[in-house]
């Protein structure tokens, strides 16, 4: 394998990091509520917002030239500006971008983020939901799939699931310990989503969507935007908050098809997180707190086989075990995550891998002695994958 | 019937042509290299295998095993909302590539990965006619 530059390890740092309202909030594009993610993150890092000199970003798939539309909202011109196309991984993909376009020397902050408003719009109705977002006409699949009445994106993933529970013997209460302990993550959070406990008897009598997935294996419907600010670690040392390193990052590709290969159970995080580990030079016994993307139980729980934190096939007994918790071996998703913070597709958990670096968050939210979080993205049709790992100055 | 109670007909993009005019004779095709002998699925107009262009649409057994499988029970398309619970596979050739359909014939919660499968078609419309799968 072709080892990552090590001259990118603990070269940039996130210096500022924002969200907007979660959950629910009529009346506002995905474009302002990304720009009030990115206006906290900049009230964060003290930044100008005139001394920002790129953008990377995204937004809803029928959202075209975003950045420039960001640009515009933002009130600025920069030397470097692009928007992404690679699903959920393409928000930790935003991160790396911005950190080689700062050591190329294209750029000096960059300010990265993801904004939807797939309540108030594009998930609004069932039309919608089936429809899988804003996916234009055009891009939904015309053949292979709907005359056989597969739509969605919870079907896709369910295959895996279906799958590792063959080969493994991985059990539905194994996934309802990822969406519980997500859940009690969320309680702690102000912000999130969901205000409720959620027991196990809860997610097993939940009605099926598509098995073996329940309403509680899939991650929510939400209005929302997170913002970091990069800049390189020199620029960090001045700045207001204690910088998070970033370490290192990777990414992936199974583009060969979610269906092919074993692609569906051995997923592309484990060779994002083999290049990510090497650029950082940790290894997953190093981590102590993980953010992993949670578009759906199964996936939390695959991913972390793939990098590494337990054998594959083990992650069952891993995630029963209480790993993911407060006091486990790997908090995980302590926000709450997509399952019951707010789905932002994987941007709140770079902006939370972030704060758990800074150590301000309240006792019972701080992982305790954190010293380097990862942060996984994923998406496209199931295939890309991107890995993030930070780090404390 | 309205147009929203009616199933999605396959509109095949240019490529896959052959492919549903095999199927609407019963036939189950699919491209097949002339250079590395392989078949591939979706069809695509060189070979994922060798990326050689020279390709022709051979039959296929029919015959293979269910790779995985999930059992729809929300109703996404109103036309499906009499066939739930239903199950969607991903069933795997004797010859190699993996097609996305239905496994008829069989409850929901008897379909097991690595099912013995073969092909069925389903004449969903004049001159339409669906690959599907059924118990072995
Ligand atoms: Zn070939």
């Amino acid at each position: 394998m072709i080892e990552p530059s090590r001259e990118l390890r603990d070269a940039c740092a996130i210096v500022g990091t924002g969200h907007s309202r979660l959950g629910r909030v009529p009346g506002v594009s995905s474009l302002d509520l990304l720009v009030e993610a990115m206006r906290n993150a900049i009230a964060d890092s003290g930044i100008n917002v005139k001394d920002i000199d790129g953008i990377v970003c995204r937004g809803p798939d029928d959202i075209y030239s975003h950045h420039q539309q960001i640009g515009a909202r933002l009130g600025i011109n920069v030397k470097f500006s692009t928007s992404l196309d690679n699903g959920g991984a393409s928000q930790i993909l935003a991160v790396a971008i911005a950190s080689m376009a700062i050591k190329a020397g294209m750029a000096s902050t960059v300010i990265c983020g993801y904004g939807r408003d797939s309540w108030s719009r594009t998930h609004s109705s069932e039309e919608a939901r089936v429809k899988n977002q804003t996916t234009p006409d055009d891009q939904l699949p015309k053949e292979f799939a709907p005359e056989y009445g597969y739509f969605g994106a919870v079907a896709a993933h369910a295959f895996g699931a279906t799958r590792h529970m063959h080969l493994y013997g991985t059990t539905r209460d194994q996934f309802g310990e990822i969406a519980v302990a997500c859940r009690e993550h969320a309680l702690r959070n102000p912000d999130a989503q969901m205000k409720k406990p959620l027991s196990i008897a809860q997610y097993h009598e939940a009605p099926q969507i598509v098995s073996p997935f329940g309403l509680y294996d899939c991650s929510l419907r939400s209005d929302g935007a997170g913002a970091v600010i990069v800049t390189s670690s020199e620029r960090a040392r001045d700045l207001r908050q204690p910088p998070v390193l970033i370490k290192g990052f990777g990414s992936f590709n199974n583009l060969r098809g979610w269906f092919n290969d074993d692609n569906m159970v051995v997923t592309a995080a484990k060779k994002s997180g083999e290049i990510a580990y090497a650029m950082a030079g940790v290894g997953p016994d190093d981590v102590d707190t993980a953010q992993i993307y949670d578009c759906f139980t199964y996936m939390v729980l695959t991913q972390l086989e793939d990098y590494g934190f337990c054998k594959k096939g083990e992650g069952g007994d891993f995630v029963a075990s209480g790993a993911l918790r407060m006091g486990g071996r790997l908090p995980t998703n302590t926000s709450g995550g997509q399952l019951s913070e707010a789905h932002v597709e994987g941007m709140l958990q770079v902006v939370e891998g972030a704060r758990q670096m800074r150590h301000t968050y309240p006792a019972d939210r701080q992982v305790k002695d954190a010293e380097i979080a990862l942060v996984s993205g994923h998406g496209g049709n199931q295939v890309c994958h991107s890995t993030l790992i930070l780090g404390r100055a | 019937m309205s147009d929203r109670a009616r199933k999605p007909l396959p509109k095949p993009a240019p490529e896959s042509v052959p492919y549903w005019e095999a199927t609407k004779r019963h036939q189950l095709e699919l491209p097949k290299c002339n250079a590395c002998g392989k078949f591939w699925f979706p069809p695509s107009k060189s070979c994922p295998n060798c990326l050689a262009a020279d390709f022709d649409f051979k039959p296929v057994s029919g015959r293979g095993k269910v790779y995985s499988f999930v059992t729809f029970h929300r109703v996404y398309h109103p036309a499906f909302a009499g066939e739930v619970p239903y199950v969607v596979a991903i069933v795997e050739l004797e010859e190699g590539p993996r097609l996305l359909s239905n496994i008829i014939g069989i409850k929901p919660d008897a379909v097991k990965c690595e099912m013995p499968v073969k092909v069925v078609f389903d004449d969903v419309a004049e001159n339409v006619s669906v690959p599907k799968f059924t118990p072995a």
